[in-house]
């Protein structure tokens, strides 16, 4: 009986740290622009092909449109165009990094797709309130993580996803930006 | 790890359980609310759902579940075994539907995880004073006291006692058959059949004669004993039993009243081994019964007993103690046979729909493989097999879109509550008549219509009926009467709410539209069609009530109709004649998940319209166009004027071709609105799955989803009402 407990106790340890072990502190890393971002890897669904997309007339620019993803309909969000920074040609090698932030499922088309770290907490520095990073992409990313020599900046999906609070006036001054 | 002692598994079930259980209680009750009284099956049937409840709730230790559910399941035992005379029957219906949305709303706060806190107190208190008034100020028939409030008493039968009058004879009757008899159960049972038409009371072992095959060897090897209270001689019994070629002897003797209530005991020891339980138990009832004198009809009893296996234990037969007065039963109704189900989650019916229509894409995708356009490949074989494969596909997908289609028959029972509450609360007498329940819509649509329905059944009740006094004042001779039909007719459905009250009122309409200056300066009021001035009630904060009630009247909910109708491609259509009534009609495509579109494109980008809005395909000449200064178009077909959108111009898309003579025009009608759109060229017609757009893309206008095309890219849905507006 003792036995038993026993083992079920150290099996329950093995599977509790296992599951820290496989999602806590690592992070998808890819590059936009200059910078290379990462993002919680509990977040990620999959990496797929970059495929045709449904453009939507009306819509942020940032938002390029729709893609079947096996049936299922999401929208797929440029990263780049999202950040303000210049747009760049789509060909074979770019990925969409499919993520689920509550429930929605959201592609985001990145330049490349770097790799998988592990961050400690204790390497993640807050977000310098002065930098040469320009506002918009200042307020997605909520740490920076260091990693050897290099810096990864560690976004926060859900406002990447779902902050709207740009003032029109902040738009109209991107709208040079807005050369498709 | 602690081992927790789960729930979650049991409180789903409880909930599911109650819900529907709930459910069904009030579907009973709504339907026998016009009787004047509930017929024995329902307070059986109400008694059980109340003790059934009872009983889970005080496992998941739902206190005031349990103590309501008790509080009711007591009174519908006083009402079943005491059948109380003059019951208030308008006032029992409420009580039950008090207690079931109590219920209802316990357990949606369990749902929630909220504390479930209702205060049960005050219902019960009520239901007490109900109870206490039918105890109490209501004559009791027979001076029967009222039984005991526990209900955990053992399952009695209660039979209508026989009539015994003075001049009755009680006989035994011992007949033997002969050994060689074949089915000597029929033969008993046409015997009993017989002695029926002289019976007062008429009792026989074994009992299961028709039912039970196995008794005939019972009968041949220990007879066939009948307990017979009649007005005949023995002579008579005799005769029609008759000696036959199947019955070896017949032995008849008479007996007194108490030893025909002792049952089988022909003081013959080897008949005593028989076993006799039931029908003892059954005869002592009797004899309680009998001694009561009660005025029954024996033929009453003789038809019961040979039908006996009908009935469940507990239950107990209605009594007509007032012969002379009918009581009108709801049970003469029709009852709409019930299907049998299988609950089945929504979320894996919609799993199985995408997984269906990811097959058909990748069927398409296999189907149309360049592999195969090798030259030199001998494909008649796999032709066959992938024809077979097309045709099982195609089922499958007539399978899943049926099954997402549900009749509306609960949505409508829940608008016979409504009126129900409305009437009884506003004390108007309303008859409310539901046609075409059956007809089957779409899971989604259901769901969507569900309010709006609410609302314009509201309003029906609460505007358009007038009350009582009104409508004696106008003439009008019949009752209030609101009727909610539904048909489906050239691929959409109708529901429409009736009401025979006082109307619209176009110049109050028309007053309060020029008050909240809606009407047009320049337009007189004469030229406002009919229906254009009923569309001013669809407005936001139109109301031309001038006063609020409880249930409407606060110039929300028409408005809110309308949005939500529109919101699933329906529409709404308002017809009223002053002083003779209102028919507010919802059309609403049938399903929102298939539709016949045809596929265009413009442009790099496919879109997709509902083949029902388009009118005409038509090639235009550039000379046919007229062009405005601020940039408008506006093109003549035929004598008549429409207005052009060009597709690509209006989504700003790009490489979209200018010239009308290279494209292709489309007519498209919407609640008699006609416009053109102008369109790069068309692909086809083809049935499209709809899907939404995914809500993280604001709503862009004149779209209504997207699909998917059988290339496995995506067309989006355009939505013509939007686009005309």
């Amino acid at each position: 009986m003792s036995e038993t407990s026993e083992l079920r106790k150290r099996a329950a340890e093995a599977n509790a740290s296992n599951e820290h072990d496989t999602t806590k502190g690592k992070y998808m890393t890819f590059k936009s622009g200059n910078e290379y971002f990462g993002l919680k890897i509990q977040y990620v669904n999959e990496i797929i092909q970059f495929q045709a997309i449904t453009a939507i007339p009306e819509t942020e620019d940032y938002i390029k449109g729709l893609i079947n993803l096996r049936g299922k309909v999401i929208p797929v969000i440029d990263v780049r165009l999202r950040f303000k920074q210049q747009p760049f040609e789509y060909n074979d090698r770019t990925c969409i990094i499919v993520i689920n932030v509550k429930s929605t499922v959201v592609g985001l088309i990145v330049e490349k797709i770097a790799e998988v770290v592990e961050i400690k907490d204790e390497n993640i520095l807050p977000p310098p309130s002065i930098g040469r990073m320009d506002r918009a992409q200042q307020k997605y990313v909520y740490g920076i993580g260091k990693v050897g020599d290099s810096v990864k900046l560690l976004l926060d999906p859900d406002k990447l996803l779902n902050d709207e609070d740009l003032s029109v006036a902040e738009q109209a001054n991107d709208m040079i930006l807005d050369e498709e | 790890m602690a081992e927790e002692f789960s729930t979650d598994g049991m409180l789903d079930m409880y909930l599911f359980e109650n819900e529907q259980l709930l459910e069904q209680l009030q579907d009973r009750v709504l339907e026998q609310k016009d009787a004047d009284c509930f017929d024995e099956d329902s307070i059986n049937e109400i008694f059980r759902t109340m003790h059934t409840i009872k009983g889970s709730s005080g496992i998941m230790m739902f206190d005031n579940i349990t103590a309501i559910a008790h509080k009711l399941e007591d009174v519908f035992y006083y009402l079943r075994e005491s059948h109380p005379d003059n019951v208030p029957h308008l006032e029992l219906v409420e009580h039950v539907l008090e207690v079931a949305d109590f219920i209802s709303n316990e357990m949606d706060k369990i749902r929630n995880g909220d504390p479930v806190d209702g205060d049960a107190s005050d219902i019960i208190a009520r239901l007490d004073k109900f109870l206490d008034m039918l105890k109490n100020g209501i004559t009791v028939s027979e001076g029967k006291e009222a039984p005991p409030e526990n209900v955990h008493v053992e399952p009695k039968h209660f039979y209508i006692a026989p009539v015994a009058t003075k001049d009755s004879r009680f006989y035994k009757i011992f007949i033997t058959f002969f050994p060689e008899t074949e089915m000597v159960n029929v033969h008993a049972y046409k015997t009993v059949y017989a002695l029926k038409e002289i019976a007062e009371d008429l009792l026989y072992s074994p009992e299961d004669i028709i039912a039970d095959a196995s008794c005939a060897e019972t009968i041949l090897k220990e007879g066939f004993k009948i307990l017979l209270q009649a007005q005949c001689g023995e002579e008579e019994i005799r005769q029609i039993i008759g000696i036959g070629y199947d019955i070896e002897k017949v032995e008849v003797f008479e007996c007194k009243a108490e030893e025909f209530l002792q049952g089988f005991d022909f003081g013959d020891d080897t008949m005593r081994v028989i076993d006799l339980d039931s029908s003892v138990e059954e005869i002592e009832n009797k004899a309680q019964e009998a001694s009561k004198g009660n005025e029954e009809a024996a033929d009453a009893k003789a038809e019961k007993a040979p039908e006996k296996p009908k009935i469940a234990p507990g239950d107990f037969v209605i009594k007509s103690k007032d012969p002379g007065k009918h009581k009108t039963l709801a049970k003469d109704k029709p009852k709409t046979e019930k299907a049998s189900f299988i609950s089945v989650n929504v979320s894996k019916m919609d799993q199985l729909m995408d997984l269906i229509g990811e097959l058909v894409i990748a069927e398409s995708v296999v189907l149309q493989n360049p592999d195969l356009k090798v030259p030199g490949l001998n494909l008649a074989r796999f032709n066959k097999a992938a024809a077979q494969m097309s045709k099982i596909a195609t089922d499958l997908q007539n399978v899943i879109m049926s099954m997402r289609m549900v009749p509306l028959t609960n949505t409508f029972q829940k608008m016979n509550r409504i009126v129900f509450d409305v009437s009884r609360k506003l004390g108007k007498d309303i008859e409310f008549e539901m046609v075409g329940e059956q007809t089957e819509v779409d899971k989604n649509i259901i769901e969507h219509i569900s309010d709006p329905l609410m609302h314009l059944v509201r309003n029906a009740v609460d505007h358009g009926i007038e009350t009582n006094e009104e409508r004696i004042d106008s003439g009008k001779a019949d009752k209030g009467k609101v009727t909610l039909s539904a048909k489906t007719e050239a691929g959409k459905v109708w529901i429409s709410v009736e009401d025979n009250g006082k109307g619209l009122e176009r110049d109050k309409i028309l007053a309060k539209a020029r008050k909240q200056g809606l009407l047009d300066d320049g337009k007189p009021e004469s030229a406002y069609t009919d229906k254009e001035v009923y569309q001013f009630i669809t407005l936001p904060g139109f109301s031309t009530n001038e006063q609020i009630t409880e249930y409407s009247g606060r110039g929300v909910g028409m408005d809110v109709v309308v949005q939500n109708i529109q919101a699933i491609g329906g529409m709404l259509d308002i017809e009223s004649v002053a002083g003779m009534g209102t028919i507010m009609s919802l059309k609403i495509p049938l399903t929102l998940a298939i539709v016949d579109g045809i596929v265009m494109e413009t442009g790099n980008s496919s879109f997709v319209l509902e083949t029902g809005v388009i009118k005409e395909f038509v090639t235009v000449k550039e000379e046919m166009m007229i062009h405005e200064p601020n940039g408008d178009e506006f093109i003549m077909i035929r004598g008549e004027c429409f207005p052009v959108i060009r597709l690509g111009r209006w989504y700003g898309l790009t490489e979209y071709k200018e010239a009308v003579e290279d494209g292709t025009m489309l007519i498209l009608e919407v609640e008699d609105k006609k416009i053109c759109l102008f369109v790069d060229r068309l692909i086809g017609e083809q049935e499209i799955v709809v899907k939404p757009i995914p809500s993280y893309i604001k709503k862009v206008k004149g779209l209504s989803g997207c699909t998917q095309l059988g290339d496995g890219s995506i067309a989006l849905i355009l939505d013509a009402g939007g686009l005309i507006d």
